[in-house]
């Protein structure tokens, strides 16, 4: 016994040795004996830093700072970090991005990008609308984009920012009808549903853009059958857990398929795509995703998936991102696009009458002959 | 010959040695492991813990930070520990802290025209009361139905939850326009607790409350009665103390603690209630706890060190392009060591025998 916990031991202490050996400078790390492996994940994940200075003119940076959670999300935070991407490939921009840990965090970690005089810094999230709007403020050179944050056409209550006037110049709101995207989802599952219940499974309603995803889902879902049975479920806890519990997801999306319903949404982050991933267990249901085509990320889903409510957050973040580096950076809200993702494998099973269905919808819905019937005002 | 030399050791500055020695021995041993599994990951260990360093204490900005997390932290440490101590595990911290914080934007947004001395203590005093009278309930069913205090609080857990994002959400929402996010209106200026320079006064309320509560514990009569019934509350009880009325009072303590900790978030950091905001405060002070070794001044230490290393995550994070997770595993692995410290002790002995320091080590493996 004692002879084993001595050998561990050994074997323990000199891979510390091993480690500090290599872990001696920067440039030795990056020479350490098994890279190969490591670093080609490494620059898929994340650039390599240290390319460029970039407070110079000359070099474009972009930082990206997500909410609380993982920036390979499997939704907001990577589709987000995508758009960013696909700046760095197109613009030749530099890239970086720092997950927040702490809701309180915000502040700082935007301003790790500010001191390292990046240019544009998107914020990922309605939660770090304030954090945005104050860094936009300090930092007037840099171009502020936040996801899904809206801006008020007034100035806020107590807002002052120097000689600034409202909507300040540096900062732009990425929005999304969220209703459009859900009514599509909403009037999709209603079509398809053969037992008369369709459910979701929603994050939290503390976030109104998936109030605007259930709202929108559920007049969808009437507006092809009034007498369709609506089983729509939030999550019952805060906001530090309701898009983190694929458990509760998958639990309640359960529940919903117990009680007759054939298809269901979820929306919710990894809460939702907990629900996905049960639905896909059960013969014959169907379930549609949220936020990106969910095809892509959760491949576990396949068996249900036949769409998402979609909102372009990537070609909306670029697009965002090149306005400023083609210095035409627009302000106040800049409204992205939403759809239905492809159907993919369920592309036959989805009845050409249906398709035709939803095109006329979704034409309704832009010329504003159909109301998703959502209206968070009133 | 050495080991004669330690038994002239005092008792206490022995016993406050071993303390400290487990915990210190376990940091090492896990950032060691941290710094293998950074290199394993292909990050350079000497620039990830550099930036670590520098996002934790390497500007007064940075300190503040650090201090300003380790706060709440204490808070949450003390609650736990003190319940630890009269043997109850309370894991209501949580609940307790988002009570204290909501009821703290209360009193710091509704009540208008207090001047700064009364405003703020008011509203903190109010806030750890919220806190008591929640911790209390878990106390009252356990000392009358026999509900065990861990299913309580992790139930009431949830109930605060709900009820602090109700509150947040439906009559205390800010309505100020354009808001649609949940969360209060923010607290007065009066109801604030400043910070000197860069560093949050709050923690020095916190410093002062573990002294308190050290002093609680070990000075009076009452902290007796608390430890005693920890130990053994059928003993306790034999030689005459009040069982049923120690373990409320213990819980009310703690939950005055926690929700101290949760009325200073509001009033010293946030700057009003939202919800999300004190996301998991009350769950790391069982980390803190634990760190600890249960010590009311072990907390401050311990709370410190967690906090820092999560101020620097951020700029570990950016700088050294490695993934804040591995804060909280080299955080995991800290309390692995501190509780599994059978491990810790035998490697200690391990080393004292190879350079002939010996007998440090005799006391250790029999207590």
């Amino acid at each position: 016994m004692r002879k084993i916990t001595l050998l561990i031991t050994i074997l323990l202490l000199s891979m510390i040795l091993v480690a500090c050996g290599g872990g001696g400078s920067e440039e030795e790390a990056t020479t350490a004996p098994e890279p190969t492996e490591a670093t080609v994940e490494e620059a898929t994940e994340a650039p390599p830093a240290e390319e460029g200075d970039c407070s110079s003119p000359d070099v474009f940076c972009v930082g990206l700072v997500t909410d609380v959670g993982e920036i390979d999300d499997k939704s907001f935070n990577q589709s987000a970090w995508e758009g960013v991407q696909q700046a760095e490939a197109d613009l030749g921009a530099q890239v970086d991005y720092i997950e927040t840990q702490d809701a309180k965090d915000y502040a700082a970690n935007i301003g790790l990008f500010a001191d390292e005089g990046y240019d544009v810094v998107v914020t990922v999230g309605f939660a770090l609308g304030a954090a945005t709007m104050e860094a936009a403020c300090t930092y007037p050179d840099i171009d502020f984009i936040g996801v899904d944050q809206f801006q008020s056409p007034v100035a806020p209550e107590g807002w002052a920012c120097g000689d600034q006037t409202w909507p300040m110049s540096n900062l732009a709101g990425l929005l999304f009808a969220e209703d459009k995207a859900g009514f599509l989802a909403g009037a999709l599952a209603a079509m398809m549903s053969q037992s008369g219940t369709i459910a979701a499974v929603l994050g939290t309603d503390l976030v109104p853009p998936v109030v605007a995803f259930k709202e929108g889902y559920e007049n969808g879902a009437l507006y092809i059958n009034p007498d369709i049975t609506l089983i729509s479920t939030y999550h019952p806890g805060g906001l530090d857990v309701a898009f983190t519990d694929p458990e509760w997801g998958a639990a309640t999306a359960r529940q919903a398929l117990d009680q007759g319903a054939d298809v269901v949404f979820g929306a919710g982050g990894k809460t939702g795509n907990g629900a996905l991933i049960e639905v896909a267990g059960q013969e014959g249901a169907y379930c549609i995703g949220v936020d990106s085509d969910q095809w892509e990320t959760v491949p576990e889903a396949h068996a249900c998936l036949i769409s998402s409510a979609m909102k372009l957050i990537t070609p909306g973040v670029f697009d965002l991102v090149s306005a400023s580096h083609g210095g035409s950076f627009p302000t106040g809200n800049f409204i992205g696009s939403v759809g239905l993702a492809p159907f993919h494998d369920f592309d036959g099973t989805v009845p050409a009458d249906v398709k035709s269905r939803l095109d006329e919808i979704n034409k309704g819905l832009e010329d504003g002959s159909i109301s998703t019937g959502y209206n968070p005002g009133g | 010959m050495s080991k004669t030399e330690l038994r002239a050791w005092p008792g206490r500055i022995k016993a406050t040695w071993q303390a400290i020695t487990i915990p210190l021995v376990a940091i090492i041993l896990s950032l060691l492991i941290g710094a293998i599994i950074l290199a394993i990951s292909g990050a350079s260990p000497l620039a990830a813990y550099t930036a670590l360093w520098e996002g934790a204490f390497g500007d007064s900005t940075a300190l503040g930070r650090t201090l300003e997390k380790a706060t709440p932290l204490i808070f949450s440490g003390l609650a736990v520990a003190f319940a630890f101590k009269a043997g109850l595990f309370n894991i209501g911290a949580q609940g307790q802290l988002l009570f204290g914080a909501v009821i703290a934007a209360g009193i710091g947004f509704g009540i208008k025209g207090l001047p700064a001395v009364i405003h703020a203590p008011l509203a903190l005093f109010i806030g750890a009361l919220a806190g008591a009278l929640y911790g209390a309930i878990p106390g009252a069913l356990k000392t009358y139905t026999g509900a065990h205090e861990v299913i309580t609080t992790i139930m009431l857990n949830y109930i605060a939850i709900n009820i602090t994002d109700y509150l947040a959400d439906g009559p205390w929402k800010d309505s100020s326009p354009g808001n649609v996010v949940a969360r209060t209106p923010a607290i007065l200026a009066s109801a604030e607790i400043p910070r000197l320079n860069n560093i949050p006064l709050g923690f020095f309320i916190a410093a002062l409350v573990a002294i308190v509560i050290w002093w609680l514990l070990w000075r009076t009569t009452i902290g007796y009665e608390i430890r005693t019934v920890g130990l053994n509350p059928n003993a306790a009880g034999y030689a005459g103390i009040k069982v049923a009325r120690t373990v409320i009072l213990s819980l009310v303590i703690s939950g005055f603690v926690a929700g101290m900790g949760g009325a200073i978030e509001t009033q010293g950091v946030v700057g009003r209630f939202q919800p999300g905001f004190n996301q998991g405060l009350g769950f790391d002070g069982i980390t803190i706890a634990l760190l600890s070794k249960t010590h009311p001044i072990g907390v401050i230490p311990a709370a410190i060190l967690v906090g820092a290393m999560r101020a620097g995550s951020s700029r570990m994070q950016f700088k050294a392009d490695v993934a804040a997770e591995i804060i909280d595993v080299i955080q995991a692995l800290m309390l692995f060591f501190v509780a599994a410290d059978i491990i810790v002790r035998w490697l200690i002995r391990l080393r004292a025998t190879d350079t002939e320091k010996i007998t440090l080590s005799t006391g250790w493996g029999k207590q």
